[in-house]
């Protein structure tokens, strides 16, 4: 395969694009939603790789119905860990885009070709979802202003200008997921991964993506609260590294 | 010089922490500079304890009025270094495991058969 395949920008998923690309899902313990997510994935990706993180239910053999590939942490290690381990086993098989998508299905399959088209065209090596430039379904208020508050966090202490830091739907160049290196095992690494993608020096970018919120992703996600905790997780891991 | 019942028993205490210690140094259970560092511990706690005017005496020279704050003073200090190290090594001890459970995932991975026919 030469290094230089086209990748054009108006067909959302070309064969290339369908084979380099490793869409990496992290679950814990999503065994009710993760087969039908992991077999939409399928039908447009070929090598979707789910990391199981530790979970009690049934969620790995409900991936390994329709996933590639299914890695399980032995114990649960947290979102940013199973992450790193999906981003490497990614790049170890040849990846040349990697993309992570979250588990609970609130993303759409469709909006990762739209992440993908500014890469594969060189125009940047990080592409970011963001929930503020689309729209997004049944968003609940407590959970839009959480959110707006964690845009605000983040251009104080990352000091990167983005409309939303913490969507689940990121696309990186080959290049650009070789320099991540997520150690905060928890929630907290959607702050450090901005760091170090600001600390890359790559080019990135924002693109509209559609968030479905349903009453399972909005009992999956995080709690004010849990949110809290992120916040002194991560200060304190730069404090602490 | 007597004692009074506080000491008596304080020595005692005093005394089976050092035999304790001694006996894990010999043993194997902890380092010889661990065993020593105890060691020292437990013979300043009974000089302490038999001449208490001791401890005033260094509070006082301190500017602390009374020995017991100097040892109450101490003991937060100590204690709060200890959570700190404890927490420390706690978080090294974390990454190392999620280095190791990764390693174990990356090496297991599943593999799906149909994948084989694709491409």
């Amino acid at each position: 395969m030469t290094r230089d395949a086209v990748y054009p920008t108006t067909s959302p998923i070309t064969p290339n694009l369908r084979r380099d690309a490793f869409i990496i899902v992290a679950a814990y313990n999503e065994g009710p939603a993760i087969a039908e997510v992991i077999a939409e994935l399928r039908r447009d990706y070929d090598n979707v790789v789910v990391v199981d993180d530790g979970s009690n239910d049934d969620t790995a053999d409900r991936a390994r119905l329709h996933a590639t590939y299914v890695l399980s942490h032995a114990v649960n290690r947290g979102q940013g860990a199973a992450l790193q381990t999906g981003i490497e086993f990614a790049l170890e098989r040849g990846a040349r885009f990697v993309v992570t998508f979250d588990a609970d299905g609130q993303h759409r399959v469709e909006d990762i070709a739209a992440l993908l088209s500014p890469i594969a065209a060189g125009e940047c090596d990080i592409a970011l979802g963001s929930r503020f430039l689309g729209q997004s379904e049944n968003m609940p208020s407590a959970r839009r202003w959480a959110l707006k508050l964690a845009v605000f966090f983040t251009r104080v202490v990352n000091r990167v200008r983005l409309t939303d830091a913490h969507n689940g739907l990121r696309a990186f160049s080959r290049r650009a997921a070789e320099r991540i290196n997520i150690t905060l095992d928890r929630m907290a690494h959607a702050s450090e991964l901005i760091d170090q993608i600001r600390a890359s020096g790559l080019p990135f970018q924002e693109v509209p993506v559609r968030i479905r919120y349903t009453e399972y992703s909005i009992r999956k996600g995080q709690s004010t609260r849990g949110a809290i905790r992120i916040v002194i997780h991560y200060l304190l891991g730069k404090v602490f590294q | 010089m007597s004692l009074n019942l506080f000491q008596v028993l304080a020595l005692i205490v005093l005394a089976a922490l050092l035999v304790v210690t001694v006996v894990a140094a010999a043993r194997g259970w902890a380092s010889r500079r661990e065993a020593a560092a105890w060691s020292a511990l437990w013979l300043i706690a009974a000089i302490v304890v038999l001449w208490p005017g001791f401890l005033q005496a260094v509070a006082r020279a301190l500017g602390i009025g009374r020995g017991a704050d100097l040892l109450l003073y101490c003991t937060v200090v100590v204690m709060m270094v200890g959570f700190l190290m404890v927490y420390v090594r706690l978080r090294r001890l974390r990454r190392e495991m999620t280095l190791l459970v990764r390693h174990l995932a990356m090496r297991d991975a599943f593999v799906n058969p149909d994948r084989s026919r694709q491409a």
